[in-house]
């Protein structure tokens, strides 16, 4: 039967559904490498994207030596550096996670059975939304609170109680849903020999 | 390009500082209503103060950039109106920002301002009143100019980092000590 409005996870079937998808596609080693390699590289997208001169300048270019240019590209990761607080750092790893586990089951999905633009779509908005997550969780909001201005808020009319990551949960919301329907997908299959169907 | 013709570093001599000019140079670029501001004074500025500014190998130089909560405003010119009276009692009203963010607001910040400058020998009254006729508008504006000449962007803290009097990078995010001292060579 087809759906014409996309489905949300919302009941325990609906996640166990996810979980049991995502298992079944990480213990395939490929797909586990193709998981830790997005979630990398997703997680060097987030910090990356807030110091592009300083990478650029004195990481990637610059006259300093290989030590050194590591050390300060890994002082830009959460829980090295002190970019981030405990709570922004945990989040934007969740995030990175689970960006790898969306990316890994869009690529199985895509060599199984094709990728629909809809979830394509969510995953790309699930990693851009964790980008500016990963902004104003270092910079206390000054990036939402330039967007909201370009919307006529004043920033004396908002108040995030979260310092920016709102942001980053937002992601984390966008990166589930996308996961939950890649796997709503992959009802019926098979993966690794295992029906993925609860 | 040389400290002098970065503009991060127009009208150097005029801000508050730790440390002498004649080594490295780090310039901040602060919001007393930003979280993360709050944690790079907190845990990393010390550090920088210890291990750079005291052996004499660089400068610290704070610059106002109030582009985040509304009530970073009005502090940043309570804090320009105390610098110009007295620069340990800017420290110590910066301090008083950092550490009590979660009961400041646009409402209090004058009240709060003036309870604590009463505790110093500066006439907190004067200092508010100037701070709420916008008195050193000039110095803050000087401050949101060097940023966006330099291109600091608007992700705080900000700090532009000079190497031995050359310009190298600006950084942002309440990034570490070992972040800092490795680009500028003191690692």
């Amino acid at each position: 039967m087809s759906r014409s409005v996309p489905r949300l996870p919302t009941t325990r079937r609906d996640w166990r559904l996810m979980t049991r998808t995502a298992r079944l596609v990480l213990s395939v080693p490929t797909y586990a490498v193709v998981a830790s390699a997005a979630s990398v590289a997703a997680l060097t997208l987030f910090v990356v994207s807030l110091n592009v001169p300083l990478v650029s300048g004195v990481v990637v270019g610059g006259s300093l030596p290989l030590a050194n240019r590591l050390r300060v590209l890994l002082e830009l990761y959460p829980f090295v550096g002190t970019s981030f607080g405990t709570a922004q750092g945990g989040l934007l790893l969740v995030v990175a996670v689970l960006s790898g586990v969306d990316v890994s089951m869009a690529v199985y999905h895509l060599r199984e059975h094709g990728l629909s633009l809809q979830t394509g779509g969510t995953t790309l908005a699930g990693v851009v939304l964790g980008t500016l997550g990963a902004g104003c969780a270092a910079c206390g909001s000054a990036v939402l609170l330039g967007l909201a201005s370009l919307l006529g808020v004043g920033s004396s009319l908002l108040f995030l109680p979260l310092d920016g990551l709102e942001f980053a949960l937002g992601a984390s919301v966008v990166l589930v849903v996308s996961i939950y329907w890649l796997a709503d997908g992959m009802r019926g299959g098979r993966v690794a020999g295992c029906p993925v169907d609860v | 390009m040389s400290v002098p013709d970065h503009p991060t570093a127009a009208a150097l001599t005029a801000q508050p500082r730790y440390g002498d000019l004649d080594g490295h140079l780090i310039v901040a670029f602060e919001d007393p209503s930003c979280p993360r501001c709050a944690a790079f004074h907190d845990r990393v500025v010390p550090t920088i103060r210890d291990q750079l500014v005291e052996p004499g190998d660089a400068a610290f130089v704070f610059r106002n950039y109030p582009v985040v909560y509304a009530w970073g405003e009005p502090a940043t010119q309570a804090l320009e109106a105390t610098f110009a009276r007295d620069e340990s009692a800017f420290w110590g009203l910066l301090d008083y920002y950092y550490r009590n963010q979660s009961r400041l607001s646009i409402d209090n910040v004058s009240r709060l301002t003036e309870s604590f400058l009463a505790g110093t020998d500066l006439d907190e009254t004067a200092v508010v009143a100037d701070a709420e006729s916008a008195a050193y508008d000039d110095a803050v504006q000087a401050d949101l100019d060097a940023a966006e000449a330099g291109g600091v962007g608007r992700s705080t803290p900000a700090v532009a980092l000079f190497r031995d009097g050359t310009f190298v990078t600006t950084a942002n995010g309440s990034v570490s000590y070992d972040l800092i001292a490795n680009t500028l060579g003191e690692a």
